[in-house]
């Protein structure tokens, strides 16, 4: 059995590709979501082989929501959309096929045979060629997230990177530190260093260079720094030298 | 009688002949010349006139002994430069100088040296004017009358120097120097009022005419704009005759008169057929027909009681292509004003080129339809394909619906292939919009809420056709694109003072200015409607980020239910 997660904001599109797949046979649609700020929890909860993506969805773009995932977690992706502008770029970003909408049963079976040939032959991973995280995604890693989506209680935030003050990883969860609060977001702490700027300053924190004041060397245990909005951030000792070179100091 | 005065009343005496002749003919076309001065022809009778007066004026001279004449050929010599610049001067000077050595005398070097002199300072004066007050500015009385005295002063002194075989040149100096010096002064300063009058003359009738030309195309511009549009055509000709104080006035194209106001409009009917051959003639050749009322009678071909005797017909052309004429009147026993015939000249070429302005509004106006349909064309894949694939699912679901469906895909296809190029109505806009909705809705069911407030009394509203699709379809891209949540779009109508607003709205707030494809299609919009309707309406936009876009179209509301 394939292991699908199925994204779509239109909910009789998301219907129809749901039936598709279940006529096909040979797939479990684990999760059905109607954006990608709701597809990144269910991905890295669920872990399928493989993901049903539409490029154009509101707020965060399938492109942008493949930048959000964490290498790890990455599956095979299908970019499912309506016109072929977009066929060239989903090639780049090592998209192991493309679907166009309204979609035939044929070239659907023909796109799951080549998922089931691939599943359980190298790890989960974007593409066919290229293992996740290996220099060759450079398509992803490249990608620079400018909003980061995070989860409220009863809604979601997309805070833009230059609020973003600091992020801290912790048993709970990463949370995302601006001047107005701590919001809890799906992204790791490896893909917000990789792809937004933000800066390693400790094994459970990243902060943002252009929102330090000041910082504050301490004793042995290493150092901290000052937000402007007045939060501290731990700095370890081993990355204390690259961030006084980051800040010119 | 003192000597003096004796030789100075000659002398004048024997000046105002000339004085008169010139004072008359100074009027001819020939001496009209441009700021250049004489050139070619004019030239070459600007040098036999004046070299004329300048000899005339040895011969009416007074003859003293030993061959002296107290003479005024200073005055041709130097009106020539003041005319025509330094070799115009100079050569009448020279002239009359070679004229003045055949006569003989003991002066007679002298005086060539000195009538040679005074034309090329005349030349000089030209010059210097040109670069202190304007090119082709002439002196006044004062400075003619100066600079001669000058000259003069330097004649009689040359008389001195250069006249070895009289006996006693210095006491000739003195006998003829004084009445020269001032009869010369006197002449010069003459000619030079008579000239200075003549040139502010015509200035002053070149003035007449620019502004009457500029006032007659001031308020024949609105009418042309749209071309040459027969419905139009009366006003211009009212307004051309009231400029132009003309008998009639009479416009054509290339094939029928179109209108015709003033004298004998009682036979002279438009819409009618061209029958004069004159129209006929400028109209193939398209060089202008003038028949001046004396050799050459326009000839009524409708009436022989038309008052109607002259007529100038300038030809209107567009890209080199006769398209019509403008005709001036006058009736007999008036003559046709030179003012008039250039006036008239003047409005053809400038009706031309308001035609051709016209024209490339509508190129222009051409252009907006083109790159809309590109547009247009360029939004439909995306929503065809996406709307085929909502009717595969609902197919599935409901097969009557599906069908309801594809009928609502098929009415806006329908809609959407007509050419763009007319006003519709509101009520038809809003079934465009209908169509488009329909699928909108089904596709995003569970999160779309649209809500229509329409004033119905605003349905027979014009507005270019496609004005409200592409800004619905812009509103939910600025919306539902950006909003995880439900959205609404409201599109209303109604009615403010004398205009009606449409607006159509959404609650995201996402709108930024010229994103790409929604710019140009916003834009296009604008254009049509400032194109079709007029500059002063069209569209706006307001946005509240985070709350809403509002994109109001305003239009103005029909006459008489304002």
């Amino acid at each position: 059995m394939i292991r699908a997660v199925v994204v779509d904001d239109e909910a009789l599109a998301r219907e129809e590709l749901v039936a598709l797949l279940h006529e096909a046979g040979g797939v479990e649609v684990v999760a059905s979501c109607a954006n990608a700020v709701e597809a990144l929890p269910a991905v890295r909860r669920e872990r399928p082989d493989v993901l049903f993506l539409d490029v154009q969805m509101p707020a965060v773009s399938g492109f942008e929501l493949l930048a959000m995932l964490d290498p790890d977690d990455l599956p095979r992706v299908v970019f499912v959309t309506a016109h072929d502008e977009f066929a060239v770029r989903a090639f780049e970003q090592n998209a192991a096929d493309y679907l166009l909408k309204p979609v035939e049963r044929t070239r659907l079976a023909r796109t799951l045979e080549r998922l089931g040939r691939a599943v359980g032959g190298p790890p989960a991973g974007v593409g066919t060629a290229v293992a996740a995280g290996a220099p060759g995604a450079a398509g992803l890693a490249a990608k620079v997230i400018a909003r980061i989506p995070c989860q409220g209680t009863r809604s979601i935030r997309l805070v833009d990177l230059a609020e973003v003050e600091a992020v801290r990883s912790s048993e709970a969860g990463v949370y995302v530190m601006t001047a107005g609060g701590e919001h809890f977001t799906e992204l790791t702490l490896r893909v917000l260093e990789e792809r937004t700027g933000l800066f390693r300053c400790h094994k459970q924190h990243l902060v943002n260079v252009d929102r330090v004041e000041e910082i504050l060397l301490g004793d042995d245990e290493g150092a901290s720094v000052r937000t402007r909005s007045g939060r501290t951030v731990p700095v370890s000792r081993r990355f204390l030298a690259a961030l006084k070179e980051r800040l010119g100091l | 009688m003192p000597l003096f005065l004796t030789l100075l009343t000659s002398l004048v005496g024997a000046m105002s002949f000339f004085m008169a002749l010139f004072y008359v003919l100074s009027r001819a076309r020939v001496f009209e010349t441009g700021p250049d001065g004489p050139h070619g022809r004019t030239l070459v009778f600007h040098w036999l006139f004046f070299t004329g007066i300048t000899i005339t004026g040895s011969y009416l001279g007074i003859q003293l002994p030993d061959g002296v004449i107290a003479n005024t050929r200073a005055v041709g010599a130097m009106v020539a430069g003041f005319m025509g610049g330094p070799l115009l001067g100079g050569a009448v000077g020279a002239t009359a100088g070679v004229h003045r050595i055949w006569l003989g005398g003991t002066t007679a070097v002298a005086g060539a040296a000195a009538t040679t002199m005074e034309g090329l300072v005349g030349g000089l004066v030209r010059l210097w004017l040109a670069r202190t007050e304007g090119v082709g500015r002439l002196p006044g009385w004062r400075l003619a009358a100066g600079v001669t005295v000058v000259t003069e002063i330097v004649h009689m002194g040359l008389v001195i120097i250069l006249s070895p075989h009289n006996p006693d040149p210095l006491g000739v100096a003195e006998t003829i120097g004084p009445p020269m010096i001032t009869a010369n002064a006197i002449g010069v300063a003459l000619f030079a009022l008579v000239m200075r009058d003549r040139q502010r003359d015509r200035e002053q009738v070149q003035a007449d005419s620019s502004a009457r030309a500029l006032r007659a195309a001031r308020r024949t511009l609105g009418l042309l704009a749209r071309g040459y549009d027969a419905a139009r055509l009366p006003e211009v000709a009212r307004i051309l005759k009231e400029e132009t104080g003309a008998g009639a006035v009479c416009l054509t194209d290339a094939d029928q008169v179109l209108a015709f106001e003033g004298l004998g409009a009682d036979h002279h009917r438009a819409p009618g057929p061209i029958v004069s051959h004159h129209t006929r003639r400028a109209i193939e050749t398209g060089e202008v027909v003038f028949a001046d009322g004396q050799t050459e009678h326009y000839d009524c071909p409708i009436s022989k009681d038309c008052p109607l005797d002259s007529v100038l017909i300038a030809p209107l052309s567009l890209d080199g292509v006769v398209v019509g004429t403008v005709q001036v009147f006058e009736p007999r026993h008036r003559r046709f004003s030179s003012v008039n015939r250039s006036l008239g000249e003047g409005l053809a070429s400038l009706l031309s080129a308001q035609l051709l302005a016209a024209r490339y509004q509508e190129t222009k106006g051409l252009l907006t339809e083109q790159e809309l349909k590109l547009v247009q064309a360029q939004v439909n894949p995306h929503f065809l394909f996406n709307a085929l694939n909502t009717v595969a699912a609902v197919l599935r679901i409901d097969p009557e619906r599906a069908r309801g469906l594809l009928l609502h895909l098929a009415a806006f296809f329908r809609k959407n292939l007509k050419r763009p190029s007319a006003l519709a109505t509101l009520r038809e806009e809003l079934e465009h919009v209908g169509a488009y909705l329909e699928i909108e809705k089904a596709r995003f069911a569970d999160r779309l809420t649209v809500v229509t407030e329409v004033d119905p009394s605003l349905l027979d509203l014009k507005l270019p056709a496609f004005t409200l699709q592409p800004l619905v379809e812009n509103a939910f891209k600025h919306g539902l694109a950006h909003t995880l949540g439900p959205g609404t779009a409201r599109i209303r109508a109604r009615r403010e003072e004398a205009a009606a607003l449409i607006e159509i709205e959404d609650d995201a707030g996402a709108y930024r200015e010229a994103s790409g494809g929604d710019g140009l299609g916003m834009r296009l919009v604008d254009k049509r409607i400032k194109n079709l309707i007029g500059p002063t309406w069209g569209l706006a936009v307001a946005c509240v980020p985070g709350e809403l876009t509002r994109v109001t179209v305003r239009v103005p509301l029909p006459e008489g239910t304002a």
